[in-house]
């Protein structure tokens, strides 16, 4: 002090009023602030989460894309085991039918069934009895029969019946038979 | 840094308190960093603090931390001292009890450690921040002349007289005169010849015999030379043109107040004595006075000036001064303002 007793007061402009202002805006801007940043942390966690979903998105879609390939397969695999499954149950009731076809006076020793063909190997009393009896119905299965027989010790005749079913001539009937 | 741009958004106020014999003057003054922007004045019938007193500064402080509250130092027991040595100072005053402050390197003014207490118990509602000693205001008012001239220089208050003699800015002799309390050492200064006037039962101006009695002269015994004319003119050679320039405006104020003559009559005796003291008082580096000035804070009339001029043969220039606002003008260099 140049020319005063004494010292002046501290003065301090933050008095209780703006102390309580300041503190108040204090607590408001670090709100705003918290809350701003909060909001960019969520923004930012929304834009990698849906980074990540996009990735999942396009995950399942390729899964998606993979499980219809496979449903397609499966439905194919489906399809032909269907188609085997009548066809072994064709099969199978065309073997029934095969041994149904065979009279009781003819007897098999051995049948192969081929891809587009049966043989068959058997013994019978005779020719007549083969051809009205066993060849008829073959003939009217096959396309193309053909029976070569062999005298057996007994006096019967062993036979073998070789029949093919022409694949083409398949084909077109069940072509027509599926329109 | 935050600070200071909230201080640069108040106002700052300058509560100026000076205490007179029965009342008290408030001077007010409101700055900005601009400068001062308003000010306002009032004055109340109490010496001390009153409610009334209380509210009207309030009025103005409440609305600014930066108040700041300045008291003229009334204590009796003041004075100043023309040293700045601390080893000097018990030379002239023992200021085991008193509070001292260094002027500008030069000189010392000082006051009682127990008045200033009294001054900080009896604010102690609104507080204390500035005490500014008489004689700082009179350094301050008559700035352009103590700087380069050799005078005395008087602020002549309502209960004081502060009474100093600068030699180009060298403080020679101080005294501070209480009106109420002439202490004896003083009434012994004081010329006791016969037509000293009674003040008890009034003052008759015929009594008072300025030029014919010889012993009134007679503590002036080194001024014989006064005798030739020449030397007198040489006198109003010495006179300060620019001064009675100023004091020719005052003329009218001083007239019309006649009422004080019995106090201007006081002080002149006080004055008188105090001289009297600097011309023997080996203490004090006597240095003769040719010219006074007066820093008029109560409105002194006509009488006090010609009692000096006529009586002491000296030129005698009158300012009129307004307390509050040197106090203020005080406490706004203390901030920096």
């Amino acid at each position: 002090m140049k020319y005063s007793y004494i010292t002046p007061r501290p003065k301090s402009a933050f008095t209780a009023e703006i102390q309580l202002l300041v503190t108040f805006f204090s607590i408001t801007l670090g709100m705003l602030f918290i809350t701003y940043f909060f909001l960019l942390f969520k923004d930012y966690t929304f834009l990698s989460d849906m980074d990540e979903l996009a990735v999942v998105q396009s995950e399942l879609s390729v899964n998606i894309k993979e499980m219809k390939e496979q449903i397609t397969f499966i439905e194919k695999e489906n399809l032909l085991a269907q188609k085997v499954y009548t066809q072994n149950t064709v099969l199978k009731d065309s073997i029934a039918n095969l041994f149904d076809l065979v009279p009781q006076r003819i007897t098999l020793s051995e049948a192969k069934l081929l891809e587009n063909g049966l043989v068959l190997y058997g013994v019978t009393p005779n020719k007549d009895i083969y051809n009205f009896m066993l060849q008829a119905p073959l003939r009217s299965i096959f396309h193309r029969t053909y029976s070569s027989f062999y005298p057996a010790q007994n006096g019967w005749l062993r036979f073998v019946s070789t029949n093919y079913i022409d694949e083409e001539i398949n084909l077109s009937q069940e072509i027509e038979s599926e329109n | 840094m935050l600070g200071k741009f909230f201080e640069s958004l108040y106002l700052k106020v300058f509560v100026n308190v000076v205490v007179k014999n029965s009342t008290t003057d408030v001077y007010i003054e409101l700055c900005s960093s601009k400068g001062v922007i308003d000010n306002m004045e009032d004055s109340f019938n109490t010496t001390k603090m009153s409610e009334e007193m209380l509210n009207f500064i309030t009025s103005y402080t409440r609305e600014t931390p930066f108040s700041y509250f300045s008291f003229l130092d009334m204590s009796p027991s003041q004075g100043a001292i023309p040293t700045c040595s601390k080893n000097r100072l018990s030379y002239y005053y023992d200021v085991s009890a008193s509070e001292y402050k260094c002027h500008d390197k030069k000189w010392t003014h000082y006051t009682s450690k127990s008045d200033l207490y009294d001054i900080e118990r009896r604010y102690k509602e609104t507080g204390v921040d500035f005490v500014f000693s008489p004689f700082s205001i009179l350094a301050n008012f008559f700035k352009d002349k103590v700087d380069s001239h050799h005078a005395m220089y008087i602020l002549v208050q309502e209960a004081f007289v502060s009474l100093a003699v600068f030699d180009n800015s060298e403080l020679l002799f101080a005294q501070h005169l209480d009106m109420e309390k002439i202490t004896e050492s003083d009434e012994l200064l004081i010329d006791t010849s016969d037509d000293i006037l009674d003040l008890e039962d009034g003052i008759e101006l015929e009594d008072i015999d300025v030029m014919g009695t010889d012993d009134s002269l007679d503590d002036f015994s080194d001024i014989e030379d006064l005798d030739s004319l020449d030397e007198i003119d040489e006198f109003s050679e010495n006179k300060d043109v620019e001064e009675e320039f100023y004091q020719e405006e005052d003329a009218e104020l001083a007239e019309s107040e006649e009422d004080g003559f019995n106090e201007d009559y006081q002080r002149f005796s006080l004055i008188q004595s105090s001289m009297n003291r600097f011309y023997k008082d080996d203490k004090f580096e006597s240095k003769f006075i040719e010219n006074v000035y007066i820093a008029d804070g109560v409105g002194v009339s006509n009488d006090l000036k010609r009692y000096l001029e006529e009586e002491m043969f000296l030129s005698v220039y009158v300012r009129h001064l307004e307390l509050g606002v040197e106090v203020s003008e005080l406490a706004r260099e203390e901030v920096g303002i």
